[in-house]
């Protein structure tokens, strides 16, 4: 891992994190909100970039990644499990998450705001427990920059998604996507 | 007692500058949010008791601008763009990287942008010195905002609504909607049960009253 910032991360993998040959991970915000204690929590195959990428897990969460991707400035949000096939390009400023993290209710969502400020952590509130979908990124999916793909979203190989698009149900194989909400409006 | 001027923990070699008033209770991730603050005091940023400011949160305060950020609140990455006022209450979530202004910082007129474009070469520090119109924000309690949300200036956001992640909010929003996309529109109404329990740092109570000790 070539580690380019003059900052806060150590610049060390984890040590449950599988990294395959050939394969790199840059940015100092990489592992910054690591927090799997499931082994391996990270399985990235061989040949991958991983530029300046967020892999931002909960105590739960396990993402495999196949081989021969390339993600750019890409946010991994992870509260149970994501997985993505190989020959998967992820444009800039794209999110992947497989919760919504925080309560739609509002009184389930002010218990969540208390638990997680930091006088509720040191109080050691519990957090509500919100509901996941795991999302499954096929081979040979190209996704574009800015795109949020959310919760129990699963994307068909070769599918190409447009920028911009927000991904809130799934798509077949071949799918060419756009819009927020995603509509299919091709086939590639 | 506010924070020290040099957070303990900061990674950028900065200073908090005087007119950011944090609160001993609050988190602040670093002095680097404020590299865009201009703001004067007795205050131009305020942090509010148990309030969290991660990431590259930006405050771009102008001189007359004044952002509060109230107790519980938290955010990470949000853009603060202020010249006159944006507050947001208690207990509120702002996804990563929100936008949140009270001004464009530009004139909307060509001629006058141009002006406006032309006097950021003579700056110092090169900048923006907002004289665009303004309109103040408010976001109220309880209020989550969604990844990349954009609030436009004039908005108030009520109590308990949810703005969906990539909106971009023209109108006010009504407390307890939901609402969605560019130009965002209401989709549903929340429900709340008044009475129902919230474990807080200060006890169990209904939530009608689980916010009252922090107004």
């Amino acid at each position: 891992m070539s580690d380019q910032s003059s900052g806060w991360a150590d610049g060390r993998v984890p040590s449950n994190v599988r990294v395959g040959r050939g394969s790199v991970i840059t940015g100092p915000d990489a592992f910054k909100r690591f927090r799997t204690t499931r082994d391996p929590g990270l399985v990235i195959g061989a040949n991958c970039t991983m530029d300046l990428t967020h892999f931002s897990f909960q105590p739960d969460g396990e993402v495999t990644i196949g081989d021969w991707c390339v993600f750019a400035s890409v946010v991994l949000m992870c509260e149970e499990r994501i997985t993505i096939g190989s020959h998967v390009a992820i444009g800039w400023n794209t999110y992947v998450m497989d919760a919504d993290f925080h309560p739609l209710e509002p009184v389930q969502r002010l218990a969540d705001v208390f638990a997680i400020s930091p006088v509720g952590a040191a109080q050691q509130l519990p957090r509500p427990v919100v509901p996941t979908g795991p999302v499954v990124i096929e081979d040979d999916v190209w996704i574009g920059p800015g795109c949020m793909v959310f919760k129990g979203v699963r994307i068909g190989a070769g599918s190409f998604v447009e920028p911009g698009s927000v991904l809130t149900a799934s798509v077949p194989p071949r799918s060419r996507v756009v819009g927020n909400p995603a509509q299919v409006v091709g086939a590639v | 007692m506010p924070l020290p001027r040099r957070l303990p923990w900061d990674w950028w070699d900065g200073l908090v500058p005087e007119s950011a008033v944090l609160d001993d209770e609050c988190h602040v991730e670093s002095s680097y949010q404020f590299l865009l603050d201009r703001s004067e005091p007795p205050y131009g940023v305020r942090v509010h008791r148990g309030a969290s400011v991660h990431g590259l949160t930006a405050f771009d305060v102008g001189p007359e601008g004044v952002v509060t950020f109230g107790a519980y609140s938290v955010t990470n990455g949000t853009q603060f763009v202020c010249d006159e006022e944006i507050s947001v209450g208690c207990c509120s979530m702002l996804g990563w990287n929100a936008v949140i202004m009270d001004n464009r910082r530009v004139p909307t007129d060509p001629l006058l942008r141009r002006a406006v474009l032309e006097s950021v070469a003579f700056s110092r520090p090169r900048r923006l010195l907002g004289n665009a119109e303004t309109a103040p924000v408010h976001i109220g309690s309880n209020v989550w905002i969604g990844f990349d949300a954009v609030v436009m200036p004039g908005v108030t956001v009520g109590d308990g609504a949810v703005v969906g992640a990539r909106s971009v909010v023209w109108a006010d929003v009504e407390p307890y909607s939901v609402v969605v996309g560019n130009p965002a529109r209401l989709v549903r109404h929340l429900s709340v049960d008044e009475r129902a329990g919230v474990l807080t740092p200060f006890g169990r109570r209904p939530y009608s009253q689980a916010l009252q000790p922090l107004r």
